[in-house]
């Protein structure tokens, strides 16, 4: 008779990062940064860590101590001002500078804690990009996410069985936040410290052992006829979310490399909420509500808006999207598009809006557009009318301060890629034509 | 090996639209992303290794930890094609 192992010992749950940890080792990693949080008052924490192991050792002990957690926009230590946070748990303590900050470290003992049990009250935050000029806060009790990474169980964890997790998106968003660590914390596979930015990442952590790789359109739509990818009968499961695949990228996968990639229709409001594979052109468009997941059409100003009610909804009931939808006979429905003016650029939610707010602020900054501009790769575009002082400086200077003031809040995927100086911007009378002046003012070389 | 690393430059200049830059801009040894650098992002490293992977006819499967260190400058790229290819 097979002697079985005890549970918490031998089995990996962080693969990748500066060593291998098994349950044991997150065990005392949640213990260790407990006793660290308890020294310290604060009520309201950021927890920024580039490492998805001890981000998840973090939450969970915040999680256990009654504190509110802040989870930032981006990384960066910009966009953690205006948050209210009282100290930051980091593994990059030399980015935070002006904030209370206190570093993860690794437990010296091999003793053996219990498992942590979270506090299902525990107040997590998520920003994202509102409509507004200023990032949303979007609150979530510890019991919702807890929820949302059962019924990701339910709905597909037994295709994964004891697949590892490995990703190619941040897990500071809620799809990586759930996908990437609290899902498999909750099922018992082990999850990768890092994320993939290359295909030959995914290659070689398939290569040790089956994996559930989760991952987004920016991602998979840039890796041609699939070549990149690991063979499918090492993935257990492909997860996209972000934005929809392009139709081609998903038909590819489908039919070419031999395993659909299972996508996710959800928000940081809604959590997951439907779930669509490739089967054909005819059933393209149409997805089906994720088990347990009711969601309906509600007419307002805009038209007939998707409203859904998931586990991530739970305690606050019904909760509008950013989508116009129709549903089929079947209890499924089509996208029509964006109700708001949200835009979706590589998979990240953004509002230019915002992002030129924050532009504004710059000192040599008189006047500022945003704009996407088209193109092979899409990128933002800024056109800045310069203080009229300022206007001597030489380009390429004052292009790499403005870049770097933006670097302070935003990550490097949002950084105007492309700068224009003109004294005054095109006359604003019209929107569309400004709109049109503003993009001819990129076609030239600046 | 000189050449190689001009021959980078240029590509990493075509391949991803880079604007104001000329190869002389880009500091072999400078890293590619984050501050004080270039300022590429993640998908700039995705676009910049698939089109590595065509015209070097090289094979990126390396852990993570690797594959930052290969795409950390010009100069560790040209290392790493090097290597494959005589490897």
């Amino acid at each position: 008779m097979a002697i079985r192992q005890p549970e918490s010992r031998a089995l990996p749950q962080v693969l990748g990062g500066r060593a291998p940890v098994d349950r044991a080792g997150f065990r005392r990693r949640v213990h260790v940064l407990r006793a660290i949080v308890d020294l310290h008052p604060a009520r309201r924490w950021a927890l920024v860590c580039d490492d998805a192991g001890w981000f998840g050792a973090g939450l969970l002990a915040l999680a256990g101590r009654g504190r509110s957690i802040v989870l930032p926009q981006a990384p960066q230590a910009g966009s953690l001002a205006g948050t209210g946070i009282e100290a930051v748990l980091t593994d990059r303590p030399g980015s935070f500078r002006d904030f209370e900050t206190l570093a993860v470290a690794e437990p010296s003992d091999d003793f053996q804690p219990e498992p942590p049990l979270p506090d299902d009250e525990t107040r997590v935050e998520f920003y994202t990009s509102g409509s507004s000029g200023a990032p949303k806060c979007v609150p979530k009790a510890y019991l919702q996410l807890r929820l949302e990474v059962e019924a990701l169980e339910r709905q597909w964890g037994a295709a994964l069985g004891d697949a590892a997790v490995v990703g190619t998106v941040p897990h500071h968003h809620l799809y990586g936040l759930l996908f990437r660590v609290l899902w498999p914390l909750s099922a018992g596979r082990p999850f990768a410290a890092d994320m993939c930015l290359q295909p030959g990442e995914l290659r070689s952590a398939t290569a040790a052992r089956r994996c559930a790789v989760v991952s987004s359109p920016a991602f998979l739509s840039r890796l041609t006829d699939h070549a990149g990818l690991p063979p499918a009968a090492q993935v257990a499961g492909l997860f996209s979310s972000g934005a929809p695949l392009p139709d081609p990228t998903a038909q590819a996968l489908g039919e070419g490399w031999g395993r659909a990639a299972v996508e996710v229709y959800g928000s940081t409001e809604t959590g997951g909420v439907a779930w669509r594979a490739w089967d054909g052109p005819q059933d393209r468009p149409w997805w089906t509500p994720i088990r347990g997941v009711a969601a309906e059409l509600r007419e307002d100003d805009a038209g007939p808006r998707l409203w859904a009610r998931s586990a991530c909804t739970y305690a606050q009931d019904w909760m509008p999207t950013g989508d116009l939808a129709r549903f089929g006979g079947d209890g499924r429905f089509m996208l029509l598009g964006r109700a708001d003016d949200v835009l979706k650029f590589e998979d990240k939610r953004v509002s230019l809006g915002e992002m030129r707010t924050h532009l504004l602020q710059h000192p040599a900054v008189a006047e500022a557009r945003l704009l996407l501009l088209p193109g092979r790769r899409q990128h933002i575009g800024a056109v800045v009318v310069l203080q009229p002082e300022q206007r001597g400086a030489e380009r390429g200077e004052t292009r790499e301060t403005l870049r770097a003031w933006m670097a302070e809040r935003y990550e490097a995927l949002l950084i105007p890629r492309k700068w224009r100086f003109p004294d005054a911007l095109p006359d604003n009378a019209m929107g569309k034509t400004e709109q049109a002046r503003l993009l001819a003012l990129f076609e030239d070389a600046p | 090996m000189n050449a190689l690393i001009e021959e980078l430059k240029q590509l990493i200049i075509d391949s991803l639209d880079l604007e104001d830059v000329t190869a002389a801009d880009i500091d072999a040894k400078a890293p590619l992303f984050g501050n004080g650098g270039l300022g590429l992002d993640s998908i700039d490293a995705l676009e910049l290794g698939v089109a590595i992977q065509k015209k070097y006819h090289v094979k990126l499967d390396a852990n993570s930890a690797d594959t930052r260190q290969h795409f950390h400058s010009v100069e560790n790229l040209a290392k790493f094609i090097t290597s494959q290819q005589t490897g």
